[in-house]
């Protein structure tokens, strides 16, 4: 019995802590998919955050909140679309300079709301009838509203990848844009919509931390996620599904350290933080050794950017 | 291609010397209420590790420096965050000094070099060294005896624990984090010898979303008083979700959950600040070793939370308040051992301050590891 | 997906490539991007309540207004030199190697091993066994990734990322753990021994790495501009598959040419414990890895220029500390300096491409 609640408990902690990262490996998945590497995912998420709080403090209205996350982190994502396809810029030049910029931004708009709680944030909805199945429905119908449309998200972003035409679109875009082009599909137009979709979860990342996960301001809050999000897509193999199990580990090794540590199992912390990147140099090993496997994975134009007169 | 190149440089070192001259031309300006108006103010530079809004360390030492400008109108403080300790720390404090700053204040344990260095080289410069080891003729470090608060601390979650197990989240295992924790496991065993505290680290100073999880990891050891050493009120946070008590750490951190919050451990750095610019100011400063206690009003903690706290803890934490601020109570008091079984000191003794400096060890009520 | 068509019905600014490229755009792009910035950044200055022109007027002298502050750019500037110096030889073919960071780290944590463990060695050997030290230590987290690129196949710019987060790891735990300083427990090794420490030019903080980093900035140009070699890495950046036709050695080149780029990443990493802290701590590096990688891209991946540039950003980075000392808060510095670096980096296409636009749709 001990066994179970502890791992009922480890569960239910590992789905929350797995949910920002979760929102923005979403979004890098799609913009990854159309052969854009978004490394601004850190700042976007921080300026999420800030808006998000911001807004939902004024207005006292989460609904508020999220429309102001959406709207900037779009804002953003068009910026870097702008830059990078249009302008054709290096995409891990603008994404690195995004990060900057970001972190300055959310610093800025957030001084005035440091210290303070908000009086409206996301709380725990119980599901009626499915939270009352025995373990699953406490590790899985138990949380916010920001966690259940992640449920829904995740087989939605797989369908749209795998089985409908956008979905196509998407990867041949990413795959070889020019025959993409050939084919008659505008790939500016389909980089410039899922950067900016991508984009869009970045920030409800964010807002899931500064809402819902930790609700208040603090300085460069989501400490590295962006970046954890970045290393979670590369590791899930740009598929959403995987990209979901990967979360929960990712999120688990934390929990799980600390589940170690509370019972006196002594590994290193600095170790176990190293997990994730080492499992996931491993996972990259092993799909590009089995180089059929990783032709269908990988994104072959991610980091290219197209030029109709390069052809 | 040559020619491409060669644009490429010359466009470069046009736009580096148009800066150039731009930067030189601009020195007549004077920055408004900084040059002219503050000539003959004593200027003070505080230099901060992190940004000074954190909630938490940084913050507490930026109310201490508007406090100083409260108390002493002659003095104009000057200030600089996120400066990290090593490379920046020193050029940051020379050109704090070079704009006239007369007394420096690195309020990280970091900083201890640089100090160290430019202390040397600026024997006229009053510098204060927070959680510093060294002092030096123009250097003081000042700490707080903060485990006299957690002390107090401790006492308020030992007595309202029902589970006997308290659950503490702390940062990184360094002496001064490992010292506030003892106070506050000498607290809990101070009034009930049969709780034990369980302490998480969660080896980083600053990640609301991973304070909380440790914080919730606590709560399913059923832990039913949660303490933190960290900035951000998640752990708080954390309590209040799962209905439970908390105490926060570095400022008042009630608003963030009223409903589990029954006291916090806050700094006072104002007083040490007032006195020591004071001093130099008059001219009677000397580098010595700060160590302000509750007997200062240093080391205290935020109201108890009278809709939580029942009468007679309170009463009784207002009485220990009162010994430790007439100095009548001592807390690490023998004999003590820690969690391996080894005497840290026996009957009736004391453990010095020299000790206390470098505390490694954890009392035998904890249940961690450093 | 009517947002899809909807967004390309409005396509109607196209890029035409330059033929050829008049050299005084490459004049004109940099200077229109920058003083676009300051303009505009001035603007958001003004409407904050701030007078731009004596904002930007400190910004520089913080940055080269006298002696000191120019010497202390340079030291800022140092690490960034031979950081983007590493990634720009790695760019230059055609490898994404973002993992300067990580080899910095790598490269600072070897050289404090060799300080601290072989302490009483005499001061030039002790250089030279520090030096190479941090050389190695950055060249094998650069191998790593090349050998797995090589071998496996695996992308570079992800595992040198991932690569990243393991270096800086590893040192917290040494410098929490096993090398964690006796005296007062915290979290640095010891200091090192006076041998272990790079000459500095007197009167100031410029330590031997400023020449080491102009020393490989000319070797690096002579080596891409006047050798075979030179050019069977410009030819591998241009065209893999030419390179493989003309019967060049691919392999061997990436991993000779990453072992260079971490290395030189490596000694920068050593300089700076070697030279500026004295010790091993946390955060040796505020992302001087990352910013390199901006640095070079600048530059355009010129050795000679990159020294420039890696002044530029070593004054951006004193003058936001002068900004501090006048009461303007940190988050507007970090904010116009993102905002400059994107407008330079929008601005750089036109240097290629000009602008063509149509009134209505494009056609395809």
């Amino acid at each position: 019995m001990e066994m179970v609640t502890l791992l009922t408990a480890t569960l239910h902690a590992a789905i929350i802590s797995a949910t920002p990262i979760l929102y923005a490996a979403l979004g890098e998945i799609f913009a990854e998919r159309s052969g854009v590497l978004n490394l601004g995912v850190e700042g976007i998420m921080l300026v999420g955050a800030a808006t998000g709080f911001y807004t939902a403090v004024n207005s006292q209205s989460l609904l508020l909140g999220i429309l102001a996350t959406v709207a900037v982190s779009l804002l953003f994502g068009l910026i870097f679309s702008f830059i990078t396809i249009t302008l054709r810029a290096s995409q891990v030049v603008t994404g690195l300079v995004l990060t900057i910029f970001g972190t300055g931004l959310s610093a800025f708009l957030g001084k005035s709301m440091i210290g303070q709680a908000s009086p409206v944030i996301f709380h725990k909805i119980p599901v009626p009838v499915l939270s009352k199945i025995p373990i699953l429905g406490h590790v899985l119908f138990n949380h916010d509203m920001l966690v259940y449309v992640l449920y829904l998200l995740v087989p939605l972003s797989w369908f749209v990848i795998y089985r409908t035409r956008e979905g196509l679109n998407l990867r041949a875009v990413g795959e070889n844009p020019a025959a993409a082009d050939a084919l008659g599909i505008n790939v500016f137009a389909v980089r410039y919509f899922y950067v900016c979709l991508g984009s869009m979860f970045a920030g409800l990342a964010g807002a899931y931390l500064s809402l819902a996960y930790a609700p208040s301001w603090l300085e460069n809050m989501s400490a590295g996620r962006g970046w954890i999000a970045i290393v979670l897509v590369i590791f899930a193999t740009w598929n959403p599904v995987r990209a979901a199990l990967g979360a929960l580990i990712f999120g688990g090794v934390d929990v799980l350290g600390f589940k170690f540590q509370a019972r006196g199992i002594g590994i290193s912390p600095y170790f176990m933080r190293m997990l994730p990147y080492l499992i996931t140099i491993i996972v990259l090993i092993i799909i590009t050794a089995r180089s059929q496997m990783a032709k269908n994975l990988m994104p072959k134009a991610l980091t290219i950017p197209y030029d109709r007169e390069e052809r | 291609m040559k020619t491409k190149r060669l644009f490429v440089v010359v466009a470069f070192l046009l736009i580096a010397i148009t800066l150039f001259t731009a930067g030189c031309g601009s020195k007549q300006t004077s920055v408004p209420g900084n040059q002219n108006q503050g000539k003959d103010k004593l200027k003070v530079g505080f230099v901060f590790i992190g940004p000074v809004t954190d909630g938490g360390w940084n913050t507490s030492h930026n109310n201490g420096r508007l406090y100083l400008e409260k108390q002493l109108p002659y003095v104009e403080t000057i200030f600089v965050q996120n400066v990290p300790a090593g490379s920046d720390s020193e050029r940051v404090m020379r050109q704090l000094i070079q704009q006239g700053a007369k007394v420096i204040v690195a309020t990280s344990f970091n900083y201890g070099d640089t100090v160290k260095k430019l202390a040397k080289e600026f024997p006229d410069i009053y510098f204060l060294h927070a959680t510093g080891l060294e002092v030096a003729p123009n250097v003081s470090t000042y700490d707080i005896r903060e485990y006299e608060g957690t002390y107090l601390t401790g006492m308020v979650a030992g007595k309202m624990t029902k589970t006997n197990i308290i659950g503490y989240v702390a940062a990184n295992p360094i002496p001064c984090v490992v010292r506030a924790i003892d106070g506050f496991a000498m607290g809990v065993k101070a009034v009930n010898p049969n709780a034990k505290v369980k302490l998480l680290w969660t080896s980083t100073w600053y990640d609301p979303a991973k304070e909380k999880e440790a914080a919730l990891s606590l709560a399913d050891e059923k832990a039913d008083v949660l303490a933190q050493y960290q900035d951000s009120p998640a752990v708080q946070q954390a309590a209040q979700e799962r209905g439970i008590y908390s105490i926060g750490y570095h400022a008042d951190m009630r608003h963030f959950a009223p409903q589990a919050n029954l006291t916090s451990f806050t700094w006072n750095w104002g007083p040490i600040y007032v006195q020591e610019v004071k001093a130099y100011h008059d001219g009677n400063w000397k580098g010595k070793a700060i160590w302000a206690s509750a007997k200062e009003g240093a080391s205290t903690i935020a109201p108890l939370n009278d809709k939580l706290v029942p009468a007679d803890v309170k009463k009784l934490i207002e009485e220990t308040k009162d010994k430790l601020s007439k100095g009548e109570l001592t807390v690490f008091k023998g004999p003590i051992k820690d969690n391996k079984g080894k005497t840290i000191v026996g009957e009736g003794q004391k453990i010095s301050d020299a000790e206390l400096v470098k505390c490694n060890w954890l009392l035998d009520n904890i249940e961690g590891k450093l | 997906m009517y947002i899809l068509d909807k967004l390309n019905e409005g396509k109607c600014i196209r890029f035409e490539k330059r033929l050829s490229v008049p050299p005084v755009t490459y004049l004109i792009v940099p200077v229109v991007s920058v003083i676009l910035v300051l303009l505009l950044g001035g603007l958001f200055l003004a409407l904050l309540g701030y007078n731009p022109v004596e904002i930007y007027g400190i910004l520089l002298n913080g940055a080269f207004g006298n002696t000191y502050n120019f010497t202390e750019t340079i030291v800022h500037a140092i690490p960034l030199m031979l950081t983007g110096l590493g990634v720009s030889l790695a760019f230059k073919m055609g490898l994404w190697n973002i993992g300067a960071e990580g080899q910095l780290y790598f490269g600072a944590f070897m050289a404090t091993g060799v300080a601290l463990f072989f302490h009483d060695l005499p001061t030039p050997l002790m250089l030279t066994l520090v030096l190479t030290a941090g050389f190695l230590g950055g060249a094998l987290w650069g191998f790593v990734p090349a050998a797995l690129k090589v071998f496996i196949g695996v992308n570079e710019t992800l595992t040198t990322l991932l690569l990243n987060y393991v270096a800086i790891l590893w040192v917290d735990y040494f410098i929490f753990g096993p090398w964690k300083d006796p005296k007062g427990f915290l979290p640095y090794s010891k200091v090192f021994p006076q041998s272990a420490m790079l000459p500095v030019y007197p009167g100031t903080r410029i330590h031997a790495g400023l020449i080491l980093a102009i020393l490989a900035a000319i070797i690096l140009w002579i080596i891409i501009w006047k050798t075979t070699w030179g050019y069977e890495i410009r030819l591998i950046g241009e065209n893999t598959q030419v390179a493989r036709t003309a019967g060049i050695n691919i392999a061997k080149n990436m991993l000779l040419v990453m072992i260079i780029s971490g290395g030189l990443a490596g000694l920068a990493g050593m300089g700076e414990v070697c030279g500026i802290i004295g010790r091993l701590q946390h955060n040796i590096s505020p992302g001087y890895g990352y910013t390199a990688i901006i640095i070079a891209w600048l530059s355009r991946l010129n050795p000679l220029v990159i020294l420039l540039v890696a002044i530029i950003f070593g004054g951006l980075n004193n003058g936001g500390y002068a900004l501090q000392m006048v009461g303007l808060p940190e988050s507007i510095v970090t904010m116009l300096q993102g905002a400059i670096l994107l407008f330079v980096l929008g601005g750089d296409i036109l240097t290629q491409y000009r602008i063509k636009i149509h009134r209505r749709g494009c056609g395809v």
